[in-house]
């Protein structure tokens, strides 16, 4: 069997651009949750929210960012479409190609498999507007080419088809959408393709831009985002926790056959060492409570990685900070890792940078990379009043000294689909 | 070498109606969309018919929470586990589904944009303060795409390995590989594959209306169809016995093709009887984009039903993908 080799990794967080920036901001123990600035949410009841720190897109922004020719023609089309409002596209490009130059992939590479999950289009409501009137929008007024100026909403694959044009890849691409779970199925898919020989290399990972008017709007609504108007807004586990915080920004790997990867001299980063999904099968409004589908998720991937549950040394819980998410993860743990669900250290790093919703999994995985990397696991900021209905052990807001052989991530949508992702040390 | 899975079940639905036997010689004539009366009343297209109460998925209050693909998908999956007899234990069983873009329901739209014009223009603050207390609060959940798999995973308890791909033609191929993977690794020894979708929405139409797909011949479909496959079964309705991508080169008995439109069906056409002399079946539901290659495959099926030795389903969505599956009466 295979073994999955990452050899690359890049990162757009809210603490800023690059896997440096990310992780970073995960050592230092603060939030990276604030004031939105990308649109006015000042009549919003939610103001706050995990965004990348770059308020306004253009393409001689995105285009010094890539180190691109403003004139490129891609440049030229997105903005040409009105793609750039978009801003998971922005985010996506620039995580693939950090990831891609630093796992040192060159056209050699080009037959690599894309696996991105991508959230939802992204609904132009500004653009309705000026074809609404008298209680109907007039469908038939729509602009026809050349350059049209009315778009309702992004496409759902823009930002792959943007990725495989920018690192010129010619490899099958895969576009997942299975909301919060997306990010890492996306990149458990990356795996099971190398693992199984479908593919020798694939990029994996997600993005995700909820952070406008629509995206803020649907989450206050449907009564998911904290009500605390505050950089302290999600409390993953914490005993005050009422509500999730916004998040945004993309995670990509390059994924590799360990032998192709030694062979080509690249460094080996960790190992993608399993995988599992279910789904709850329970409702569409909540997740099961006593996590019986979660935890057969997690036995999935541990019995795919081969590793019993005290091989564990730090689980990524997906720690939403809403009330019903937590307790069902703790329950869980508790049922699929035994007494070692009360013991291996557990963090959430929605506290600092909020829910990347379909990017949230490929988001903390790169998270899960910290122990191999920098030799610590993330904390959970904003974490400081244990509840009972979570007794796990949770990490305080500091980030922690830790050697750690194996990592599990945990991500469940809405809709009950549940994911987790084990990952080794190199 | 592949090896060969069997198909023990399929639920569709379709311009036909509920069902997948006796529908493989299924043709229709474009008819005025009901769907699109509103906003597109020019639009002529394949619908499925008005479906009884006990035949659509869930209940009323279930199904206000659907967008149209969700449902169809709902009751496809329904279908498919009643035609495989597979029972009440069902926590796992697999799900993989190719789906389209967000498919949620217009009216929602208009609500929100009076509650935030000022002055003819889209009011960020109105929306606000205002124009999200318009929508209902599970709009989302018509929305998000995922739903599409999710709504007939929760109506049926589906508990297994799952996952949802954008779809428009190849996606639907990477659901049928991610099922059939999942049967070989020993994750599940039952899976559900298929995809469900709707062309006959406002805002893909003018989508389609605008990248000139219309113009090009596209007529538009909707539908959703299921396979149950699994590790292994004595007497199996089929047996999936080669997919991926292009024409491949094992020779079938008779050929199915659908094109998202008649030009490349054509095209499609020739291809394979460029390569060989064998009977050749059009699709004839419009362009159902994720749904069309299950679809065309549960149609295959049903030719295997009728006495057919081996059928190659051979789609092209609008993405341009040539998809191949072979269906065969033995391994």
């Amino acid at each position: 069997m295979r073994r999955v080799a990452i050899t690359g990794l890049g990162v757009v967080s809210p603490f800023g651009f690059g896997a440096k920036a990310f992780f970073d901001g995960l050592i230092s123990g603060v939030t990276a949750v604030r004031p939105i600035a990308s649109f006015d949410a000042s009549r919003f009841p939610v103001q706050h929210a995990g965004e990348v720190p770059q308020a306004r897109i253009n393409r001689a922004w995105l285009g010094r960012a890539l180190g691109m020719d403003a004139e490129d023609s891609n440049l030229q089309r997105w903005e040409a479409g009105g793609w750039l409002r978009d801003r998971k596209l922005s985010w996506a490009l620039l995580a693939a190609r950090e990831a891609w130059v630093q796992a040192g992939c060159s056209e050699a590479e080009g037959e690599a498999a894309l696996s991105l999950a991508l959230g939802l289009e992204q609904a132009l409501l500004e653009d309705f507007a000026p074809i609404y009137r008298e209680g109907k929008i007039q469908w038939g007024e729509e602009p026809k080419a050349p350059l049209p100026t009315v778009r309702f909403r992004t496409p759902v694959d823009l930002g792959a088809r943007a990725v495989r044009s920018l690192l010129g890849l010619c490899g099958r691409t895969q576009v997942h959408v299975s909301a919060c779970a997306a990010g890492a199925l996306a990149v458990a898919h990356g795996a099971s393709l190398i693992r199984r020989g479908d593919s020798d290399v694939v990029l994996a990972g997600a993005a995700d831009a909820m952070i406008n008017p629509l995206g803020l709007g649907g989450m206050i609504r449907l009564g998911a985002t904290s009500p605390r108007n505050a950089p302290d807004a999600c409390r993953p586990f914490d005993r005050r926790r009422d509500g999730l915080a916004l998040g945004e920004g993309a995670a990509l790997f390059v994924l590799e056959a360990e032998d192709r990867a030694l062979a080509r001299g690249a460094k080996v980063l960790g190992f993608v060492k399993g995988w599992g999904s279910t789904q709850d099968g329970f409702r569409v409004t909540a997740p099961r409570p006593d996590g019986s589908q979660a935890a057969a998720a997690i036995r999935r991937a541990l019995a795919s990685a081969g590793i019993a549950p005290e091989a564990l040394g730090y689980v990524n819980a997906h720690g939403t900070g809403t009330p019903l998410n937590d307790p069902a993860e703790a329950r869980a743990l508790q049922v699929a890792l035994g007494p070692w669900g009360g013991q291996v250290p557990v963090s959430s790093i929605k506290g600092a940078v909020g829910h990347l919703m379909a990017a949230s999994g490929a988001l903390e995985l790169a998270a899960g990379m910290m122990p191999f990397l920098h030799g610590s696991i993330p904390g959970t900021v904003h974490f400081t009043d244990s509840d009972p209905e979570c007794p796990l052990n949770v990490m305080g807001p500091d980030c922690h000294q830790s050697d750690v052989e194996h990592v599990l991530s945990n991500s469940f949508g809405f809709g009950g689909q549940n994911a987790a992702v084990i990952l080794g040390a190199p | 070498m592949k090896r060969s899975i069997p198909i023990v079940g399929a639920g569709a639905v379709g311009p036909w109606g509920l069902g997948w036997r006796g529908r493989a010689d299924f043709r229709s004539e474009p008819a005025p969309s009901r769907q699109l009366s509103l906003s597109h009343p020019e639009v002529l297209g394949m619908e499925v018919p008005e479906l009884t109460e006990e035949q659509d998925a869930g209940d009323r209050r279930q199904r206000k929470l659907m967008s149209r693909a969700a449902r169809l998908g709902a009751i496809a999956l329904r279908e498919a586990l009643r035609d495989a007899e597979w029972g009440a234990v069902r926590e796992e069983v697999g799900y993989y589904l190719g789906v389209g873009a967000s498919g949620a329901h217009m009216e929602e739209i208009p609500s929100a944009l009076d509650a935030s014009l000022v002055e003819g223009a889209f009011s960020t603050a109105a929306f606000g303060e205002r124009g999200i207390y318009a929508c209902n609060p599970l709009f989302v959940f018509q929305l998000m795409n995922n739903f599409t798999l999710c709504h007939g995973a929760i109506l049926e308890g589906l508990g297994g390995p799952n996952a949802a791909f954008y779809s428009r033609g190849a996606g639907t191929l990477s659901a049928l590989e991610e099922a059939v993977a999942a049967l070989e690794e020993g994750i599940c020894d039952r899976v559900l594959v298929g995809g469900a979708d709707s062309a006959h929405h406002a805002v893909t139409w003018s989508e389609f209306v605008r990248d000139g797909l219309v113009s090009d011949g596209l007529v538009p479909g909707e539908g959703a169809a299921v396979l149950a496959l699994a590790q292994d079964a004595q007497a199996p309705e089929a047996w999936l016995q080669d997919w991926g991508i292009g024409l491949g080169n094992r020779r079938p008995e008779v050929v199915m093709v659908a094109g998202w439109s008649p030009a490349v069906a054509q095209r499609l056409a020739r291809e394979v009887s460029a390569q060989w002399e064998v009977p050749l079946f059009f699709w004839d539901g419009g362009e159902a984009l994720a749904a069309t290659p299950p679809m065309a495959w549960a149609l295959g099926l049903d030719r295997i039903r009728e006495g057919a030795a081996s059928v190659l389903v051979l789609t092209e969505g609008l993405d341009g993908t040539r998809i191949r599956v072979h269906l065969g009466s033995t391994p």
